[in-house]
């Protein structure tokens, strides 16, 4: 049985100690994951989805949230992802204070380098999922060098691959 | 700072409307997002400078979540107080997290279907590699700075970024705790003179 309270912790939790809409993902994955409240396929399928839809990356979660807990799950998690943000008006009438800090930009330059971190966990998380094989990672390359071109937008390259997928795994 | 107040400041409405665009018309992601509101608040209705609105997105890369919405509550804020940001805020996330909500009930639905099954199989790998391009974004600046400080720096930032990424594969190691662990590491390789004397001289070549 899933608990609401704890639940909801979870996906603050996650972004609480997070940079920018993704990097929630190690941290609900591990929690999630122990518990067995979500199924490690639901997380491949929720950022599909995530990328799929309109607004920011970071709505991801919602999708996680109704794939494992239904309504309430999406919504417990568009709260969690709400909330964290709002550090930025404390930051707002501090910044002009610690601004010139000489540690600053060192703290700045660490928390940049634990996003890339984390991000490289995001896309381990992904592609290690169930059933990944050759073909998968030939699908992989292929999406991260068509993105790297920026000639083609993300949502189509999702629909190159579905089609991909439709053709190789039907 | 001073703004030139072309168009008045918009009510709650037209902020929640204005917010609902953005959001629904960001697809594929956050550079998308931050292009439309450029255009919008900057060049459209001069609500905001660009000098303001870089300040403000320097402000997004301290609080934890995404950079999107502190930015949300910001410009929110500043075109109508307390009010306003939540406008701007429900306009930006409710209409698309309903989009979302939809998309993933009715994948719930067909999910058992083979066909879904393999269109998913296909579009998962390729979540990925797009991932990696966002992470080869990440690390353009950093790398850009280190490479002015010399081969050392570039090693470091290497080394950090393996421990954090190791830690969390490897060692299961909490994830939520290895930001504020790197970024402490952070302040104990990056403050020292040498890398800042000589990232200052060269960037006065």
């Amino acid at each position: 049985m899933i608990n609401p309270i704890a639940y909801f912790l979870i996906f603050l939790k996650g972004s609480l100690f997070s940079s920018g809409g993704l990097s929630n993902l190690p941290s609900i994955h591990q929690d999630l994951i122990g518990r067995k409240w979500a199924v490690e396929a639901q997380f491949g399928e929720s950022l599909a989805i995530g990328q799929i839809s309109p607004g920011p990356n970071g709505l991801w979660v919602i999708s996680l949230g109704y794939l494992s807990y239904g309504f309430l799950g999406a919504f417990l998690a568009l709260i969690a992802i709400t909330l964290p943000p709002f550090f930025v008006l404390l930051v707002s009438s501090a910044y002009t204070r610690i601004e010139h800090q000489h540690w600053v930009p060192g703290l700045m330059r660490g928390i940049s380098l634990a996003v890339i971190g984390i991000s490289i966990t995001v896309f381990w998380t992904i592609i290690s999922g169930s059933g990944t094989d050759w073909r998968a990672w030939l699908l992989c390359l292929g999406a991260f060098l068509i993105a790297l071109t920026k000639k083609v937008s993300v949502p189509l390259i999702l629909v190159l691959a579905g089609i991909a997928g439709y053709l190789i795994y039907r | 700072m001073h703004t030139v107040e072309q168009h008045p400041y918009p009510g709650r409405w037209k902020l929640f409307l204005i917010w609902m665009n953005i959001g629904l018309q960001s697809f594929g992601g956050g550079s998308s997002t931050t292009l439309l509101i450029q255009r919008t608040f900057i060049e459209n209705y001069h609500w905001l400078t660009f000098e303001e609105y870089t300040y403000y997105w320097n402000l997004c890369q301290f609080p934890p979540g995404i950079n999107l919405i502190a930015l949300t509550i910001l410009i929110g804020k500043k075109l109508g107080g307390i009010t306003g940001t939540i406008s701007a805020l429900l306009g930006l996330l409710l209409p698309s997290a309903l989009v979302t909500c939809l998309l993933a009930a009715v994948f719930k639905q067909v999910q058992q279907l083979n066909a879904v099954q393999a269109i998913i199989k296909g579009v998962i790998p390729a979540t990925a590699g797009i991932s990696l391009v966002t992470t080869l974004n990440f690390a353009r600046t950093p790398f850009q700075l280190a490479s002015k400080e010399g081969l050392s720096s570039i090693c470091l930032n290497l080394v950090l970024i393996a421990f954090c990424t190791l830690a969390i594969i490897w060692l299961q190691a909490p994830a939520f705790l290895m930001i504020p662990c790197i970024a402490v590491l952070g302040i104990a390789c990056f403050t020292r003179p040498l890398f800042r004397r000589k990232a200052e001289s060269s960037q006065h070549d």
